[in-house]
């Protein structure tokens, strides 16, 4: 206790108002980066689990690549190297460098937890979607995305959970997030136990309220059979 | 445009020299620091997570969510800027310290996590049967239950090794030389030398070095996993 | 069988990360060589009459010394992976007068927001990385002497429309996180956007690239730019001319003595002026020769005073 005793809380409730900005920044780049992640690891985890020829290959590199190389290289490739591209010369706001980064990178991790779900589903339930009539397309919209989904619920909110975590990380390409704007204002007044409270504060209450919000949804949403 | 190998450009010497030459050893030394630190208290936390001792319990469960849920880049910044200034801790670290220190921190809880499970997967038959041969609880665990998870623990222990490897390059924010920061100090000596970066090719680099080491390491471990479980 | 594979290959991990933390402990501390060793007998050069070198630096026989490493022609990499600009040869002639000899110094690569908190962990000795004094870092540490002095200055696009400092309204400015500019900016321009970056390259690109509409910064590093890039010109205007110092630990005295005193004696024999022409372009060395410490001139920081507070030359 005395350690918050020895906070100068004058000098926090000075930058609540900055610090909800970026809190704010934060939670944007984030939400496009967990929505972005959801499409690409059902449409991609289906294609890996159904083995569609040439795709699933491609789809294979493409999350072996992310998973094995480090995100914050990653997000400077896109932020300097993408304006070299020859011929091309793309370049990006730090914004969309934000999300576009992160949302690749939770994609990829994406995928294979939906290609695990995917691929647990019993042959039963897909022969039953079968009989009842559906195409490859039904069974997989009626059957198979349903309880896969719900079986790789666990391990994409993990996923979910880190992409905000990663979120941190484009202070490195001056998107003004929460992590950036506490590190600007720590080089300037050198209060780095107010700030960086503050900062660890906020993330693990963001993480923790998440991580309780989606186990509750977890066991609304768990099979018959699990619960 | 086909170049023949032996023709590179010649700014690709140079670069090529300084990141290996100081980039590497520098990435390779933080890893060992926290990868050794990682395992030796995550392995002791996570053995203590399993005895029935709600106070040490809960203690360790805090230090556990808290370092997995904070960002690493908080944790280094926390343990390089902030610590210095807390009454009691008042010691500073060096940049290679925090930040080697930070990657401790979130590892051990990592380590702690995944022990606990394997220690809890040794069947109760095993632990029945070392009481029954007369062993205690610091016999048991030493000589029979621990063995036993330390190889379930192979796995993640490798998945640890390549996870460290790659969150080393967050120690490059504090200014610490390692691989990552090398290949932007090339890129600014190139732009501000000849306007052009090459920062595509250099940045490519890196995802291909990095890559090089991790997925092997990644294989490995899922090899481990199907083999020794 | 298995297990010995198993066991062997924990040990030689256990092993190789041991070593790896025993070389990297060894490197990371820094502590001093233990026991006092006789010095080095006097090379017949003569060596200018400067005050006792604190302790520990005299048993360790060299200085670790914090340098920019992304900041031409101050500190930066050159093509050889070396440490090179004005001032690393600012601390290699340290290591030169207190030990003979160049190449008695490590030099360390810090970045403006990690160079204090380097410095007072006892990483470094002394820090040579491009410290305007401001109040508020001299509340965390000491300051030299001037070593040099600065002058703020807009970098833009050819087709800017800003002219000068009062153009900036509404505007984005980019500068490196933790500058004096940035503060300045925070203080004195509340309806222009900050944008800050970590080192000064990332701010070129964003001018460049459209992200910001200027580049607040240093003359030297800023007029080298505009030199190479035909696209960038400096606006005219100069603001927040404040001198440099090298940073010293609170308290410090014995460091800070013999620093200043190398200072006065490089100083009075203009050796920056040397070093001055070693690091930048001749034909821009005229623009400069003001900003480095000459027998004659007298640089004072603005005690007592807050510049960075100071809106008035808007």
């Amino acid at each position: 206790m005395t350690l918050l005793a020895s906070l100068d809380w004058h000098f926090i409730r000075e930058h609540i108002p900055e610090f909800a900005r970026a809190l704010k920044r934060t939670l944007e780049v984030a939400g496009i980066g967990i929505a972005g992640a959801s499409a690409i690891g059902v449409v991609l985890g289906a294609v890996r689990a159904h083995r569609i020829p040439v795709l699933s290959q491609l789809a294979a590199v493409y999350v072996e690549v992310i998973r094995n190389t480090p995100i914050l290289v990653q997000i400077f490739l896109l932020a300097y190297g993408l304006p070299q591209l020859p011929g091309h010369h793309i370049i990006l706001q730090p914004f969309t460098v934000g999300w576009l980064s992160v949302t690749i990178w939770g994609g990829a991790f994406n995928t294979e937890n939906f290609r695990a779900g995917f691929e647990a589903v019993p042959g039963r339930f897909r022969e039953a979607g079968r009989a009842l009539g559906f195409g490859r397309l039904g069974t997989f919209l009626n059957v198979t995305l349903p309880i896969g989904g719900r079986i790789a619920l666990p391990s994409s909110i993990n996923t979910y959970i880190s992409v905000l975590k990663n979120t941190s990380l484009l202070t490195a390409v001056g998107y003004a997030e929460l992590t950036n704007t506490g590190y600007s204002l720590e080089s300037v007044t050198f209060k780095a136990p107010e700030i960086f409270f503050v900062l660890g504060a906020t993330y693990l209450v963001v993480v923790w309220t998440l991580s309780i919000l989606i186990r509750l949804l977890e066991s609304r949403l768990a099979l018959p059979e699990a619960r | 445009m086909p170049l023949p190998v032996g023709t590179l450009p010649s700014w690709v010497g140079p670069v090529a020299h300084y990141m290996a030459h100081d980039g590497v050893p520098e990435t390779l030394r933080i890893a060992a620091f926290a990868v050794t630190g990682s395992m030796i208290v995550g392995i002791v936390l996570g053995t203590l997570l399993t005895i029935r001792f709600l106070p040490l319990r809960s203690l360790i469960r805090l230090y556990i969510e808290i370092w997995r849920g904070l960002p690493i880049v908080i944790t280094i910044f926390i343990v390089f800027y902030a610590l210095p200034s807390a009454p009691l801790i008042h010691h500073r670290f060096s940049p290679f310290t925090g930040a080697a220190l930070g990657l401790v921190l979130w590892g051990s809880a990592q380590v702690a996590e995944a022990t606990r499970g394997a220690v809890q997967s040794i069947p109760r038959e095993q632990h029945e049967a070392a009481s029954a041969l007369g062993f205690g609880w610091v016999g048991r665990h030493g000589s029979v239950i621990l063995p036993q998870a330390l190889r379930r623990l192979l796995p993640p222990l490798v998945g640890l090794l390549v996870n460290v490897l790659q969150n080393t390059t967050i120690a490059s924010i504090i200014g610490v030389t390692e691989l990552l920061a090398t290949g932007q100090r090339s890129t600014e000596r190139l732009a501000y030398s000849s306007g052009d970066s090459h920062a595509l090719a250099i940045y490519g680099a890196l995802m291909g070095a990095f890559f090089a080491i991790s997925f092997p390491l990644t294989r490995l471990a899922i090899f481990l996993e199907r083999r020794l479980v | 069988m298995r297990r010995i594979a198993v066991v062997t290959l924990v040990v030689a991990l256990a092993a190789g990360a041991l070593a790896g933390w025993g070389s990297a402990a060894h490197r990371g501390g820094a502590s001093p060589t233990a026991g006092a060793v006789a010095p080095k007998p006097k090379p017949k050069v003569t060596k200018p009459k400067l005050p006792p070198l604190p302790s520990a630096i005299r048993r360790r026989k060299k200085f670790e010394i914090g340098v920019k490493c992304d900041f031409p022609p101050f500190g930066f990499i050159d093509v050889r992976g070396n440490n090179d600009g004005y001032d690393v040869q600012t601390a290699r002639r340290f290591a030169q007068l207190a030990f003979g000899s160049k190449k008695k110094v490590d030099l360390v690569c810090v970045t403006t927001p990690s160079r204090i908190p380097t410095l007072t962990s006892s990483r470094v000795d002394i820090i040579i990385s491009t410290l305007t004094w401001t109040s508020a870092r001299a509340d965390v540490i000491d300051f030299s002497i001037p070593y040099y002095s600065a002058t703020g200055r807009l970098l833009v696009p050819n087709s800017s429309s800003i002219h000068n400092v009062s153009d900036l309204g509404g505007k984005t400015i980019v500068t490196t996180r933790g500058a004096l500019y940035a503060t300045w900016t925070r203080n004195c321009f509340k309806s222009s956007k900050l944008l800050e970056v970590d080192s000064p390259s990332a701010a070129v690109l964003a001018v460049k690239n459209g992200q910001a509409d200027t580049f607040m910064f240093d003359d030297a590093f800023l007029l080298g730019v505009a030199t190479q890039d035909p696209t960038l010109k400096l606006t005219r205007d100069k603001f927040l001319n404040i001198p440099w110092g090298i940073g010293i630990r609170k308290g410090d005295t014995a460091t800070a003595r013999w620093v200043n005193a190398a200072i006065r004696y490089m100083k009075k024999r203009d050796e920056f002026v040397k070093i001055l022409r070693s690091n930048a372009p001749a034909r821009l060395v005229g623009d400069f020769l003001d900003n480095v410490p000459r027998p004659k001139s007298n640089f004072q920081y603005p005690v007592g005073k807050d510049p960075v507070s100071d809106c008035s030359s808007r």
